[in-house]
Parts: C-alpha cells; structure tokens; sequence
C-alpha cells in the first residue's frame, strides 16, 4: 500500500474530445476529483498509470481548468490576487467542471 | 469561490444530455459491479473516472437517495455473507469457553494460539474494510457531498462503518453460542493481556490494531469521541480485571512480606501498564489504568508496607536504602500529596532514633561517678588529655555530634529519596523539634557543643570546616524552643571563653554571634555583643591603666601588672560568674596589700573617667601570674612561673610571710583571706591536691579538705616546665551543670521569663489599650513563641499580678477583658 514507486512528478489529464494536458501532479491534486482519483493506495487504473480521462469535460473547458490549476499554485501563498481572466461563453461550463472536479 | 456560486446557478444540462441517454439502473449495475470488485480487491483495471461519473450522473438525476440506499444494502450484504464467514470460522471453541481467565490455564497455548489467529482475521478484515470503504467513498464523493449537504444522513463511510459494527461484530460469534465476535474479541484481548502481566510475550501488534478498529469505530453516526467503542465497551471491561488482578497482586506482594520487593514490583507495574498503554491499548487509557494501579495497588496497600515488620520504612531507613525509599516516596506521593502513612512513618523513627540518642545521652552522664555536690568528682586525667573534660560534658557534645548524625542522615534521604519534598522537610523538622525539645537539657547540651568547638574543636580546621560546624550547630539551634533558655548558658559559657582566653578565635566568636543573629533576632544577640564590646573596652582601659601608671609613678617601683576586665553587670551573667550565693557578695575577700594597693590605684584611675559608677570585683574570675622560687631541701634554688586563678595567688601570697616549714590551718587561710568556703575549697585541692600542681602540702594528705587540716609550702615541687598552670578544680570549664546549678538556672529562668511575659502583656496593653483575654493570650504567645514558648498558667499569673499592682484593670467579666492603666 506505500506509494507507488514510480509516482511520476507529472500526470496527463485527458479531455472527451481526446486533448491531453501533461501538468505537475501538485497542481492537478487542487482538485478533489483528481486526487481521489490519483490516490497511490486505492490502485485504480488512474493511479496506475498516471493518466485521467475525463469524459464529459471539453478540451476547452479542461485547459481553462489546467490554466486554473497552474494559477492556483503560483498564488498559493500570496494576498491579494488579481482575478483570473475568463471569458464569458465558458463561464457555464466552468462551473461544471468545477462542481465535477470538487475545486 | 467558483463553488459557492455554482449551488445557486444549474449548469444547465448539456454535458449530461450529449451523453447517450443511461437510466438509473445501468448506471447502478456498473457502479455494484464495480463495487464488488473493490471488495474483492480487483480494482486495478477500474476506472476512477467511470465510477466517479456514473454517480455523478445518478445524483444529477437526483437519485443520489436511491444510490445511497443501495450501497448501503450492497455493503450489508457482502459484511453478512463474506466477511462474518471469515470471521466466524476463525472463532474457535476454546474461545468461547468461560471468560474467568484463571481457570484457562491448561488451554493457555492454545487459547493463545487460536486466539492470535481471531485476532489477526478480524484485523484483516476490518483493514481490509477500511480501505474498501476508502476507496468506495471516493468513487462516491459527489453523492457524499450532496447527501451530506442536508445533514440527514451520516456520510457513506460513516454508515458503512456503522454495519460493520453491527453485522460483523455484533454478529452471534457461533450459532450455538450466545456470545457476540466483540465480546470474543475482547475477552481474547484481555486473555493475551493477562499473559503479558504474568511475564509472556504476547503479539503487541496485532493486539494494537484491533484496539485501532475500536478506536475507530463509534457507538452512534455522530461519532462523539466518548461513543468510540473503545471507551464505551473495551475500556470498562479492561479497568475491570486490570482492577481485579491488582487487587489480587497486592494481596500477593503484601503476603511475601518485603517492603523493598512491593515497592519494585509496584514501580514496575506502573511502567509497564503505562507502555502498554503506548504500545499495545491505547494511549487514552494510560491515566485511567494509572489510576487504577494507584487506589488497588499502592492506596490500599501503601501503609501497610510502610509499616512492614523488619522491612518497612523503618528498616529502609536504619539501613540508608535510600533507592527503596524514593520508590516508597514516589508510590505515596501518586496517591496522596501529603503521603501521611509515609510521613507518620519517618516521624515515628526519627522520634525514636532521637529518645535512643537522648536515652544515651542520659546514660553516659549517669555512667560518670557524678557525686551531687561536686562534679569534680567525676573528673578524670587521661593522660592524652591535657584538660579533663567532665563526662557529662562529654555525653553532651556527643549528644549534640548523635543529633547532627542524624540530621545529617534524615536530610540525604530527605534530598536523595523525598526529591526535597516541603512536606516531608516540615515532618522531619517537627519531629527533631520534638525530640530535642523532649530533652530537657538540650539547650544546655548544644551550648556546650559551641563552647567545646570554640575552645577547641575549630583548631586546625580550615575556615569553611568551621563554617559548617557552626551552621550544623545553628541548625539545631533552630529546632530548640527554649532560645532564652540556650541564651542564658550561651552567655555563661561565653563570659568564661572571654574571660579566662579560652576561646580559639575571636573572629569565629564573631561569627558565631552573627549567624545565632541571623537566625533567632537581633534582640538574641544583643547581650552577647555587649560582652564583646565590654571585652574591647576593657583592653583600652587596661592599656590606658598601663600608661598612667608608667606616668604616675617612678620606674624602679615594682608593680604587678593589672589586666582588667570591666563589665557591664545587667549584660553578663553575674549570678553564675559568682559561685557564691545571694547577699555573699559583700563579703568580698581581703586582698594582700600589694594587690590591694593596684587595685585601689585602678579604682582611682576608672573613677576619674567615669563618675558615678561602681566597681565590685569578681575574684573568682580571675587569674595571676606569679614568680615562685623553691628553696629545694638538697639547697638548690628552682624558680617556675605559675599561673593561678586569683584566690590561689591569694593563697599563695600568704605565705610569702610563713618562715619555712611553718604551716598555716584552713582556718587560718581562710580568716586571714576572707575566701568564700566554696572557692577556698577548690584552690587549696588544685594546690596541694592535683598531684602535678602540688605547690602547697597538706597534713593529713587527703583528698577532701577539712577545716583543720594544715598546709605547707612544698618547696620540692618539681615540674618539668618553667611555666606550669594551676587550673582551678572544676569551675573554670564549662561543663553539664549539676542538679542544684539546674535548679538554680530554671528558677532564675522563670524569673526572667516572667519578667519577659509582663513586658510583653505591658506592651500589647499599651497599644490596644482593652483586649480580651484569650487575644491577649494569643499576641503574647505569638510574641514570645521565638525565644520560648510560655507556660499559659505562668501568663495568666502575670496578669494577675500586673492587675494587682494596677497596671491593668478588669473592664468586662464576659468575655474577661483587661484594660490598661496609663
């Protein structure tokens, strides 16, 4: 049950339309979703190989996630952060992702 | 952020609708399906994602209920079915058997065995549960997350650990048997538990991880830290016999008898049940279990071992086991910060070790040959010793050096064994008190300590040595209650160490009285340092004598030399410098001429500078060097210098006008010197008794001195030295007093005692000007209580007294009130 061996400092998010996003595992683990998901003991395939499919998340959607991810970490410790830019038209589906990926 | 928005804003449904259309039992069907295999741990081809999205896709078809309820059935089952099989065929017979774990002693091996091996299944299970469970939860976090919003059911997880309580381990362990898997689980823990106690090892692991499982799991859904089932099943039953086994222990250890062994044992058992706690239970129980130890073991049973025949407290500390008695002390001190069986224990022996030393005390003064009148007596020469010390003088330094032993003693326990508890050090101190005080003459004792010290002890010792001599005296000094008592023979000894040169060091004097300042008052001390001052002034007046001598006369005329002492009367003790008694003072004895002439010449000269003060003189204190030369009957002619107390050069002096080989009678000595009886006595037994300061001969040559016995002057002395020193039989050492020169200092104590308690009524009543009686009782005692503690009977007549010569009046009857009288 001790961590995986090979846990890969990077992990492959995949959108349903077949986008792949390569993003530090750190960042990725913002999400609940993904981190249960990426959990080394429970053994699911996810975890196994380092790679999540998500199915009902656009790759539009998904690299305006990963864009999150990444902005999240690079903020973490600070006050005071401008707001991230998102267009409007995502704005919907953004949610979704976000209620989906527990962020 | 993002998320407390979304709740208010659907998502409208697109990702969902896109998707080929799923109704809610294709959705469950891969969700059990893949449950199962989690179960069955077959999950590594399963994807996270799917699961994740097949409950979320129920729950958007708001169905999470339904999922809910259906995992829940799914979990029921596989617990019912699976899991209690496992369970249930690792329970085996012997397991069940009766719970009294004393009677198991011949299945012990294999109650043991089959037991590790319950344990090790049920451990297994339960992790194996967990992790499923773990895992599950995950797969099904957004209905969690939904379901939970409303509060009304407790989280998946939460609920799955709820059956497994409830269907794996409130399950009927046997279907012949009335008992649940929990109570064989923990009678089989208790059962390893007991075989740890009774010196086996046993599988603390596994032991540990079962404890984890009731740990982590709770009575209720709320999951309230007190309804873990720990605390709520396991502990209780765990106190239970732990209470039961030290009960019995107890009993046991108390049966062998050895104080020593109960106190190990008891250390021991309390270390380990505190690392079982550590390793092998759980951490919360350590302060119960510890107490449990603490009210069977050690409350019950403490006293009894402190009082152990032959190996108890007493035993410990006649013996210095200073180890047992720290592991007495830390045992007592667990169950009562005032540890009374200890306490009483210690004080108990210090008493008795203290009346041993002051029986022994008594014992050797009585040993000495004391006749009533005349300790002299009791007086012998060994020829080590080139000053006799008295016997009971002896018994008493030795008395005071038993004491300090034992101080010493009791405080290395005190320090190494009690870790310096306060409590035990004010036992400790009471009981010296007690002890001390109990001998009568301890003050007296302690004193003479001092003077043997000051006179001699102190040679050769390095200045911090000395430093503890004094202290150690001083601290018995703190424990005497009679200060003024001490004080009086304080005083007495002093003027004798200053008077005849005694003492060793006047620096140490000195300190002395600043350390009895530091520790009694001022007002102790005061007198002691006008005796000093006294000493000082009186070398001035001698020095300043000298010169106006050499002034005043011609330097051809022979004079004796004067080295006076002056001193203040009310500041020394002249009752016991002058051994005479009462009104014989005025029969001063007549001075030869020569001397009367020197000490007119000195009255004169002192007059002058102070008027209006009156000299008496104090013979018996004093002390003369004379030339003496012996005509030898072969007509040689040997001259020695002798040093003698004052009456014996008086004595001697008289018979510088007898032709040789007259004699004068006792009679005749003593019409002519006018020397107290007493005094005379004593000189002519060191002149003409002492066999190496026969100076004078006596017809008959007897010890005793008769009034009509003769005297001659022994021209055939012989001493080996140009100088020799006549002590003065008795008298001139400090020593143990007598019974009548007891009697005397306790009547002149009361007397001054008296006279302290009527100052202080005086002083109380003129500042409160009315008090009532028992107050007044009361401030008086409180103001005496550091030179000495007041006899109530003493202080009710010195009210009575002072109301008689109308110091103060009776103002009200109830409650009795005295008023003072400006």
């Amino acid at each position: 049950m001790a961590s995986q061996p090979s846990q890969s400092e990077y992990v492959t998010l995949v959108s349903g339309d077949g986008f792949e996003y390569v993003i530090p595992r750190s960042t990725a683990c913002v999400s609940g979703t993904i981190r249960r998901m990426l959990e080394p003991s429970s053994q699911f395939s996810e975890a196994i190989t380092g790679r999540c499919v998500l199915e009902n998340i656009s790759g539009v959607v998904l690299e305006k996630v990963c864009e999150y991810f990444c902005f999240n970490e690079k903020n973490k410790k600070q006050m005071n952060v401008p707001d991230m830019d998102i267009p409007p038209e995502l704005c919907l589906e953004l949610l979704m992702a976000a209620d989906y990926l527990d962020t | 952020m993002a998320m407390r928005a979304r709740q208010k804003i659907r998502a409208p449904r697109r990702g969902v609708n896109t998707n080929k259309a799923h109704d809610f039992d294709t959705y469950w069907d891969a969700l059990s399906s893949s449950l199962k295999k989690i179960h069955t741990k077959d999950a590594s081809h399963l994807s996270f994602e799917q699961l994740y999205r097949n409950a979320y896709n129920i729950v958007l078809m708001t169905r999470g209920d339904d999922l809910y309820e259906r995992v829940k059935r799914l979990e029921q089952e596989w617990l019912e079915t699976e899991v209690r099989n496992r369970v249930n065929s690792a329970i085996s017979s012997v397991l069940l058997q009766t719970k009294d774990l004393s009677e198991m002693q011949d299945q012990a091996n294999e109650r043991r065995e089959t037991g590790e091996k319950f344990l090790d299944v049920l451990r297994e299970v339960w992790e194996d549960h967990q992790v499923c469970m773990g895992m599950i939860t995950d797969v099904l976090m957004y209905m969690d997350r939904v379901i939970l919003s409303d509060h009304k059911k407790p989280s998946i997880y939460v609920a799955s650990m709820a059956l497994f309580r409830d269907f794996v381990l409130r399950a009927v362990a046997r279907s012949d048997s009335e008992l649940k898997v929990i109570d064989v689980l923990e009678s089989t823990i208790l059962f390893m538990i007991q075989l740890e106690r009774s010196g086996q090892i046993i599988n603390r692991q596994l032991i540990r991880h079962c404890i984890y499982m009731l740990e982590g799991l709770y009575e209720t859904i709320t999951e309230e830290e007190s309804s873990k089932l720990y605390l709520a099943v396991f502990e209780p039953a765990f106190l239970d016999t732990s209470r039961a086994f030290y009960r019995a222990e107890g009993q046991r250890l108390l049966e062998t008898g050895d104080a020593a062994t109960f106190c190990k044992a008891a250390s021991d058992r309390i270390a380990e049940e505190a690392e079982r706690c550590l390793s092998t239970l759980s951490p919360l129980s350590e302060p119960k279990i510890k107490e449990v130890l603490d009210t069977e073991l050690i409350s019950k049973n403490i006293a009894d071992v402190i009082n152990l025949e032959g190996t108890g407290v007493k035993y410990m500390l006649d013996n210095d086991r200073l180890d047992v008695l720290r592991n007495v002390y830390v045992l007592s001190a667990r169950v009562d910060t005032k540890k009374t069986p200890l306490t009483a224990a210690v004080q108990k022996r210090i008493v008795e070790m203290g009346q041993d030393i002051n029986k022994a005390a008594i014992a050797l003064a009585q040993a000495a040959p004391a006749k009533p009148e005349k300790p002299a007596g009791g007086e012998k020469k060994p020829a080590a010793k080139e000053k006799p010390v008295n016997q009971q003088t002896e018994s008493a330094i030795k008395w005071v050096d038993d004491v300090l032993n034992l101080k010493n003693k009791f405080d290395k326990i005190w320090e190494q064994s009690f870790q310096s508890d306060p409590n035990m050090q004010s036992a400790i101190t009471t009981s010296f008190s007690q002890f001390i005080n109990s001998n009568a003459r301890s003050s007296e004792y302690l004193s003479l300590f001092f003077d043997e010290n000051l006179k001699k002890g102190i040679k050769g010792k390095t200045e911090s040595e000395v430093d503890a001599l004094l202290d150690n005296g001083i601290t018995l000094l703190r424990y005497v209650r009679d200060k003024d008592l001490f004080e009086a023979y304080y005083k007495k000894h002093l003027s004798r160490r200053l008077l005849m040169k005694r003492s060793v060091s006047n620096d140490t004097e000195r300190q002395m009285i600043s350390k009895m300042k530091m520790e009694v008052g001022n007002q102790f001390t005061q007198r002691l340092e006008a005796m000093f001052r006294d000493m000082t002034i009186s070398e001035d007046l001698t020095a300043g004598y000298k010169e106006h001598i050499q002034k005043s006369t011609s330097p051809d005329e022979k004079h004796p030399d004067l080295e006076i002492n002056v001193l203040t009367s009310t500041m020394w003790p002249m009752e016991t410098m002058s051994s005479l008694k009462g009104d014989s003072a005025q029969l001063s004895c007549t001075f030869p001429k020569e001397i009367e002439h020197v000490k007119q010449s000195f009255e004169q000269f002192y007059l002058s500078k102070h008027t209006g003060r009156k000299l008496s003189w104090q013979p018996s204190m004093g002390t003369a060097d004379i030339r003496a030369t012996f005509h030898r009957s072969t007509g040689k002619v040997s001259r020695h210098e002798l040093n003698v107390s004052t009456y014996a050069m008086i004595i001697l002096l008289l018979f510088n006008d007898v032709a040789p080989g007259e004699s004068l009678t006792y009679e005749e000595i003593q019409a002519q010197t006018r020397i107290p009886d007493h005094d005379l006595i004593r000189n002519l037994q060191s002149l003409a008794v002492a066999p190496k300061t026969r100076v004078l001969k006596k017809d008959p040559m007897s010890k005793d001195v008769k009034p009509t016995d003769r005297f001659f002057f022994n021209n055939d002395f012989q001493s080996a030295y140009m100088k020799v020193r006549i002590g003065v039989v008795s008298g001139s050492s400090n020593k143990v007093e007598n019974q009548d020169q007891r009697k005397q200092t306790e009547k002149r104590m009361n007397d001054e005692r008296g006279a302290s308690i009527e100052a202080a009524i005086v002083r109380i009543m003129k500042q409160r000007k009315t008090l009532i009686h028992s107050n007044l009782m009361s401030e008086v005692l409180s103001q005496l209580s550091s030179r000495f503690v007041p006899d109530v009977n003493m202080i009710k007549r010195r009210i009575e007294s002072l109301i008689d010569r109308e110091y103060l009046e009776r103002v009200e009857e109830d409650p009795p009130t005295y008023g003072y009288v400006a």
